[in-house]
């Protein structure tokens, strides 16, 4: 094991994969630099570096407020200081998987949209995709842009105890955290001076440069200034620093629901000199708040008629509306079946084998074995309403299988994946702790593209197997090398 | 210009301004009740942020610490410099991809400061001009920052619209506030100090100096902040930059909506130029004061009306 005070209690997980160490409990080559860098700086200039970062946060305000007892508490994401390294090997593997991936679901979309080819043929299910809520019929026969519905795809990678590569879920519908990708890399690059170019890090400043080019093409009025814009539900959402930031970096307006109105099947916004046509909406709120004459009528996040005019081709919505029938995790079971179909190809990122507790054969296995495994509902995310077996008691296992038996449809089981373990900077020593990696697709006419980079969350608790902020995550820049 | 991005604009500005009188306000009203042997009253102050209100006065018995308290970091006071700075940093916020990244950054480093602890310790326990100073000095940081990296477009004309209109606000209630006692006390006209502090807490006794030098005398202080064009807190001088700044609106597209502010605002504008202290007089300060505060309250409903959408 390397000598370096830092390491003398980071004590490897048993069965995990150990992104820095190898089994043999040496270094991996392409963290050595970095563990070089580390070993030079005494605990205190660490400590240091965790204050510098926590402090740099909270001025520039990338903050999210907690609203308790009627006041709000300011909190940053968690940060850890030290980078996740991906070599350019692993990257280009993940990067081809992915773009296999999201093509194959874009033609799922749009075939489930149109003829529904893949149903006939018997790949797919009927009543998967009739019975998940995200399925629209007001998007049925619609044509959109390029026949992209997602443009923006967040796919939740993990890597299980001999370093394979799974697919945990598809986001397909509003991906978020893309700010805090762009936003670590800024703050790395103030905490550790000179190590990024000397580690050859890729950068990943390109992304808000190309969305911007990729919304720039949806127009649908051929003009030379086509007005865009991003909606976000407002400031009391727990991503709106994420919505400023992307409409500073490409220099797009932010807009609210109440900012925009429609005449004539026509989107405007209100603005001091009048109304001014939107032609391309990036939108950060859910399908059912778009517009309340369609889906939700309490909804006062969108805008009323908006689906009118998406319908007519007068406006581009970004994602598509109805995304979510291709990223619940009951269509997730078909995706490597979706690639063989429309790509005939053999899927390249692996599934996490996935139960479907609607089948009864297939649930009696997993309420068998259930301490093995992980069930969740299909319509969830944000790691709510999950059911992790081997961290739960009898009596929570009991009530929640009477909640499976309810409607078994919305649940799926799969086999406790142990996610890899990295090192992170917790309590003045370098500690391993559980990590995935979320890499951000962009799709646009002229192909798919990711920039080198993402988002790798970090379960902070010791043992815990989840990554989600809501659940005590944090995260960690994440470093591809050239 | 989105027309909820120019009302934030509007209203931050309006909270800064709000937040830098009361800061003024506070430190010279605490400095001269350390130096007043009959009786000082913080009575004037509250009132001008909180309105009449016995009870609280009663609670605040006009305690310097309390009534500091009070006006800095009390939740349940609405124009407490904390309240003020959370709005305005709530209105940046939500137009944060429209101002400089330096100058969120400044505002949410003053909000950060208010909410520090050593702001409520000092407050109880330390010097409290020390304390204000701290916080004033946020609100010049803050000012610096705006002068030097907002872009000179409609979003700092509406900025500087909220601006002059608070601060042509707050010198009209000052004035009110301070010429009230003096028909139940007429001993006052002749109080050097009562006058002097009126002056200090809106940084115009060096100007009032260079300008009379016949001593203090409430008929010159009149002058100074209705009618003094070049006195930076003085009602004609705010009024002179509504219009200024809302000239830079002006646009093809919506020529009677402005045209309609334009009047109300030049016609302010001239009863303000062409009134005198003696005339303000015959009218009576009080009704003039109303007056005036009337036509800029419509001026900003009409902005709000035909600029910000919310009609």
């Amino acid at each position: 094991m390397y000598q370096s005070q830092h390491f003398d209690k980071y004590n490897l997980i048993n069965g995990v994969w150990d992104e820095m160490y190898s089994e043999n409990s040496t270094v991996r080559d392409h963290y050595q630099k970095v563990i070089q860098y580390l070993s030079q700086e005494s605990p205190d200039d660490l400590a240091k570096k965790e204050e510098l970062a926590k402090r740099l946060f909270m001025t520039q305000g990338i903050t999210f407020t907690v609203y308790n007892s009627g006041e709000g508490i300011e909190k940053i994401f968690p940060f850890d200081i030290i980078p996740r390294v991906i070599t350019a090997t692993e990257w280009a593997f993940v990067e081809k998987g992915i773009k296999q991936r999201l093509t194959a679901l874009n033609l799922f979309l749009k075939d489930i949209y149109h003829n529904q080819f893949i149903v006939k043929d018997g790949i797919v299910p009927i009543d998967i995709v009739y019975s998940c809520p995200h399925f629209l019929r007001e998007m049925y026969q619609l044509d959109v842009p390029y026949d992209v519905y997602v443009h923006i795809a967040g796919i939740d990678l993990i890597r299980d105890h001999d370093g394979t590569f799974y697919v945990l879920e598809d986001n397909l519908r509003t991906p978020s955290g893309v700010s805090y990708m762009l936003e670590n890399r800024e703050i790395t690059k103030r905490l550790f001076p000179d190590l990024l170019p000397n580690c050859g890090v890729r950068s990943v400043t390109e992304y808000p440069s190309i969305l911007y080019k990729n919304l720039l093409s949806l127009s649908p009025r051929q003009i030379s200034n086509p007005t865009i814009v991003l909606l976000s539900p407002g400031i009391y959402n727990s991503a709106y620093f994420e919505h400023t930031t992307l409409a500073r970096l490409m220099g797009v307006e932010l807009v609210e629901g109440r900012d925009l109105v429609v005449n004539n099947h026509k989107v405007y916004m209100k603005t001091t000199t009048g109304l001014q046509q939107v032609d391309v909406i990036y939108r950060r709120v859910d399908d059912e708040f778009l517009d309340p004459l369609v889906f939700n009528p309490n909804s006062v996040l969108g805008v009323a008629g908006l689906m009118g005019a998406y319908r007519k081709g007068n406006v581009a919505i970004v994602n598509a509306i109805g995304n979510g029938v291709a990223d619940d995790k009951a269509t997730y079971i078909y995706v490597p079946d979706m690639i063989k179909y429309y790509l005939n190809e053999e899927p390249i990122l692996k599934n996490v084998p996935t139960h479907r507790l609607s089948n009864k054969d297939e649930r009696d296995h997993v309420f068998k074995n259930i301490n093995t495994m992980v069930v969740k509902k299909t319509n969830e995310s944000g790691g709510y309403g999950m059911l992790m077996g081997h961290a739960s008691t009898e009596e929570e296992i009991e009530k929640y299988k009477l909640e499976i038996l309810k409607d078994p449809r919305n649940f799926i089981a799969q086999p406790t994946i142990s996610l890899s373990a990295a090192p992170c900077y917790i309590g003045g020593v370098l500690q391993p702790r559980r990590i995935d990696l979320r890499p951000y697709a962009l799709c646009g006419p002229d192909g798919i593209e990711i920039v080198p980079g993402g988002l790798t969350r970090v379960a902070l608790t010791e043992g815990s197997l989840v990554v989600n902020s809501s659940q005590g995550g944090g995260s960690k820049d994440t470093w591809v090398l050239a | 210009m989105l027309s909820r991005v120019a009302a934030s604009f509007y209203w931050l500005s309006r909270y800064i301004e709000r937040s830098d009188g009361i800061l003024r306000m506070l430190k010279i009203n605490y400095a001269s009740s350390q130096d007043s042997v009959d009786g000082f009253s913080w009575e004037p102050v509250i009132r001008i942020f909180s309105g009449p209100d016995e009870e609280l006065m009663t609670k605040l018995n006009n305690d310097s610490r309390a009534v500091l308290k009070y006006m800095v970091i009390d939740k349940e006071n609405h124009n407490s410099i904390l309240n003020i700075i959370t709005l305005a940093r709530e209105n940046a916020r939500s137009v944060q991809e429209h101002i400089p990244k330096d100058l969120w950054q400044c505002l949410n480093e003053y909000y950060h400061t208010v909410k520090e602890p050593r702001i409520a310790s000092g407050l109880k326990k330390d010097d409290p001009i020390g304390v204000l100073d701290v916080l004033i000095k946020q609100v010049m940081l803050y000012y610096g920052t705006a002068e030097i990296t907002m872009e000179r477009g409609q979003g700092r004309s509406f900025m500087n619209i909220g601006k002059y209109l608070e601060r042509a606000i707050q010198s009209i209630d000052i004035l009110d506030v301070k010429y009230g006692p003096l028909n139940a006390n007429p001993n006052l006209l002749t109080d050097i100090t009562y006058w002097k502090h009126l002056l200090m807490s809106i940084g115009g006794y060096e100007l009032y100096q260079k300008t009379y030098r016949d001593g203090l005398e409430a008929q010159n202080v009149l002058e100074q902040v209705i009618l003094n064009n070049d006195f930076p807190r003085s009602v004609i001088y705010s009024v002179n930059n509504i219009q200024r700044y809302f000239d830079r609106l002006k646009n093809n597209s919506n020529v009677n909506d402005y045209r309609e502010i334009s009047f109300h605002i030049g016609r302010l504008q001239s009863s303000i130029k062409y009134s005198s202290v003696k005339s303000i007089g015959q009218e009576g300060l009080h009704q003039y004061l109303i007056r005036v505060k009337d036509d800029l309250y419509q001026i900003g409903n009409q902005l709000n009306e035909y600029y910000f959408a919310n009609s």
